[in-house]
């Protein structure tokens, strides 16, 4: 792709987001997230390639529609209403909102096309796929979140937790896991929506900071499933074993920055007096877990069965570069500035 | 509920309600998919007409405006699955189903 052209998509999925972000009303924050789309179909087809191909006209089908039926669901709600603000929405309306918004997001009972598109593109377009795009709509969900009745909500972000770890069970490709963690997180961030905004928040930022160090791993690494996983020790041992470390950060394990979003989303709920919810979040928790810990064991654990062995690639030089070694280090340690980050949202 | 919703709501769910089931081929899809933005675009004009509110005038214009990239992308869409699928049939699209 030439660099203009890529500069022009890029920059318009920048500007499109922002639109979304800033806008007050219903038809521009619309605009935003179908001129969202229509950006970054053109980044998923970059490689002429039919996997490429039927994941952008999958990934273009189930965000038309959805953006088609949020738009209808605004329309009603100013034919009934007379105006158009996000933050004012009635009811009935606002729940059909939530589900054309968790179309978009990839929430669990309308989760399908969200692992297959994740298979058909590139790792970079992925990291795109389950960050930026994540940020309109839950901007959207966020501003209409006191309106939504808080068991719709909880049903979703349950469904999602459990699915996205049960999904993730069968997987042996890497984007596909990515994807169902993705799920699974975001689960976290909607079943804690109604309740308390600001947590939804620092789950996300969280979230978005052990993905993006994830994706860097994997696309440096170059290794789309778990197989060529095992090979990575001897490219990158200090990466190998760190990278298993975020993995386990991102399934939630105490001395990691992936329990603090999970424990304050527990906590709260348990104030509200939804210990059940609590209590199956957590269980969850553990499928995902599972696949995570299978990737971190063939990351770090195992060794690929080579007829001579050898420890090092001595005439390999691989640099790990700076802003990996930046997120690599937050997803690592910051359960100790909890109190700092609380305050920040 | 107006008469005019009402018809309006049915066209935009008949659309739906097509695209979701009806799953033979890439291009009934967009037609279903335009169908649901044309009655959008109805309901954007007559509630503007309807409450005399002529600053939100050429906002049904701005949805043909962005409905028309989407028909455009689709269509485009459409042009590629069918030179690397051979068809536009739905059930074609299964490489990356597991």
């Amino acid at each position: 792709m030439s660099p203009y052209i890529l500069f022009v998509m890029l920059s318009s999925l920048g500007l499109g987001t922002t639109l979304t972000f800033t806008s007050s009303h219903w038809l521009l924050a619309w605009m935003g997230l179908e001129i969202n789309t229509l950006a970054i179909i053109p980044l998923m087809t970059n490689k002429h390639h039919p996997r490429a191909v039927e994941a952008a006209t999958k990934y273009f089908l189930t965000q038309a529609a959805a953006a088609a039926i949020l738009l209808f669901a605004s329309i009603y709600n100013a034919w009934y209403s007379g105006q158009w603000f996000i933050q004012d929405m009635s009811s009935p309306v606002s729940t059909l909102m939530t589900l054309a918004i968790a179309i978009k997001l990839g929430i669990a009972p309308m989760h399908f096309w969200l692992p297959e598109v994740m298979q058909g593109i590139s790792i970079s377009t992925g990291l795109i796929l389950v960050t930026w795009q994540k940020l309109a709509p839950l901007a959207l969900l966020m501003q209409i979140s006191h309106n939504i009745k808080p068991e719709l909500l909880i049903i979703l972000g349950l469904m999602s937790t459990i699915i996205g770890g049960w999904g993730g069970l069968n997987q042996t490709q890497i984007r596909k896991i990515m994807a169902y963690s993705s799920i699974a997180h975001l689960g976290w961030i909607i079943s804690i929506l109604h309740f308390m905004p600001a947590l939804a928040m620092i789950n996300l930022f969280i979230y978005l900071i052990m993905t993006i160090t994830m994706f860097m791993t994997f696309n440096l690494l170059n290794s789309p499933t778990i197989n060529t996983l095992a090979m990575n020790w001897s490219k990158s041992p200090i990466l190998a074993a760190t990278s298993a470390l975020a993995l386990l950060s991102l399934g939630g394990l105490p001395p990691l920055t992936g329990f603090m979003p999970k424990w304050l989303i527990i906590q709260e709920l348990t104030n509200q007096e939804l210990a059940p919810t609590a209590t199956l979040l957590a269980l969850s928790a553990l499928l995902s877990l599972f696949f995570y810990l299978r990737l971190s064991y063939s990351l770090s654990l195992t060794i690929m069965p080579n007829t001579h062995p050898q420890t090092l690639n001595w005439n390999m030089k691989t640099t790990t570069p700076l802003p990996l070694s930046l997120m690599m280090m937050m997803t690592l340690t910051m359960l100790p500035i909890t109190p700092t980050i609380i305050s920040l949202f | 509920m107006t008469h005019i919703l009402f018809t309006i709501s049915t066209a935009f769910m008949l659309g739906l309600t097509g695209l979701t089931f009806h799953r033979t081929h890439l291009l009934s899809a967009l037609l279903c998919l335009e169908g649901m933005m044309l009655s959008l675009f109805i309901a954007l004009a007559m509630w503007s007409t309807q409450n005399d509110m002529m600053i939100f005038s050429s906002s049904p214009l701005l949805l043909l405006a962005l409905s028309a990239c989407e028909a455009g992308l689709g269509l485009s869409l459409l042009v590629a699955t069918s030179r690397t699928h051979g068809s536009d049939h739905l059930q074609n699209l299964n490489l990356l189903q597991c």
